[in-house]
C-alpha cells in the first residue's frame, strides 16, 4: 500500500524539493498552499503523516498543529514540521502545539526528515 | 548541594561528541550531531529537536563571543535516568557573576532544557541536561 504525505508549504519551489524528495522513496504527496486548505485536505481525507511549514499566510503552521491534534479526526497523524525558523522560542512553540518532530530547513534537513520517517514507520528499511 | 557540585555526580557515558565551532555553518553540524547523540541515547524525534536546538542556541551564543570553542556531547546517568549533557567552555565569564550568566541563559533556552549550570572547572563552563523520559 502506498502511503500519502500531506505537505503544507506555501512556497511553490519548496513544495515541489519536498514533495519530490518524499515521492522518491515511495510516498504518495498531495500538496496544500496555506493553513485552512491544509487542514480541509486532513480532515476531508486523513493522510498517513503531515509535513507542514511554520511561515504559512492567513494561518501560520502552530495554529494549523493545534487545530490537527485537536481534531480526532486528525490528532493520530504524525505532524513534522519543516521549516526555516530554527530559534528556541519557534521550536518550543511547535513541539508545544503537538509536532511529532521539528526540523530547520538546512543541509541536514532531508536527512532528520527520512530518519524520523523511518521511526514513525512511514518509511520501511 | 551547589549547582557546581551537582554537575559532577552524574556519572558520563556514551556517546562522547565533540564538534569544533568555527562559523555559522558549523551551527547546522552541531544540529545534526546532537540529533544524532540524542537518538543513541534513545530520545524521541521531539525531544531530539529540543535538544539540538539547545546545542545550536548554545553554539550561536559562544560564537557571538568572535572565538572558535568546542562544543561537548555526552551522555550522563543519574540512577535510572540517561540524559544528553551539552557544554561549553566559556573563559570570558571568568569572574562574571554566575547569577547573571544563568538568568541570562535561563531567558534565552526556555523550557528547551531540564538544567542550566555554569561550572568553574577550572575554565567557566556552560553545562546544560536533558532527561529522557520514559
Amino acid at each position: 500500500m502506498v502511503l500519502e504525505v500531506l505537505l503544507v508549504e506555501d512556497s511553490k519551489t519548496q513544495a515541489a524539493q519536498i514533495a519530490e524528495m518524499l515521492e522518491s522513496v515511495g510516498l504518495r504527496v498531495r500538496v496544500a498552499y496555506d493553513g485552512p486548505d491544509g487542514l480541509r485536505e486532513a480532515m476531508d481525507n486523513p493522510p498517513s503523516l503531515i509535513v507542514l511549514d511554520v511561515k504559512l499566510p492567513t494561518m501560520d503552521g502552530f495554529q494549523v498543529c493545534r487545530r490537527l491534534k485537536r481534531s480526532p479526526s486528525t490528532q493520530d497523524i504524525p505532524v513534522i514540521m519543516l521549516t526555516e525558523k530554527a530559534g528556541p522560542k519557534a521550536t518550543m512553540s511547535g513541539l508545544r502545539a503537538g509536532a511529532d518532530d521539528y526540523i530547520p530547513k538546512d543541509i541536514f534537513a532531508s536527512e532528520h526528515l527520512m530518519e524520523t520517517l523511518e521511526e514513525l514507520g512511514i518509511l520501511q528499511e | 548541594m551547589t549547582e557546581e557540585q551537582s554537575v559532577l555526580r552524574y556519572k558520563m557515558r556514551p556517546p562522547v561528541l565533540n564538534v569544533q565551532v568555527e562559523d555559522s555553518m558549523d551551527i547546522m553540524i552541531v544540529r545534526d550531531t546532537t540529533r544524532r547523540a540524542a537518538s543513541l541515547l534513545g530520545f524521541s524525534p521531539a525531544y531530539r529537536a529540543q535538544l539540538a536546538t539547545a546545542a545550536a542556541s548554545l553554539a550561536e551564543l559562544v560564537l557571538k563571543t568572535g572565538e572558535a570553542h568546542t562544543l561537548n556531547l555526552n551522555g550522563v546517568i543519574d540512577g535510572i535516568k540517561d540524559g544528553l549533557q551539552i557544554s561549553a567552555e566559556t573563559p570570558w565569564l571568568q569572574g562574571v557573576s554566575a547569577n547573571n550568566v544563568l538568568v541570562a541563559l535561563k531567558s534565552k533556552m526556555g523550557d528547551l532544557v531540564d538544567e542550566v549550570m555554569l561550572v568553574n572547572n577550572p575554565t567557566p563552563t556552560i553545562v546544560m541536561i536533558v532527561w529522557v523520559r520514559s
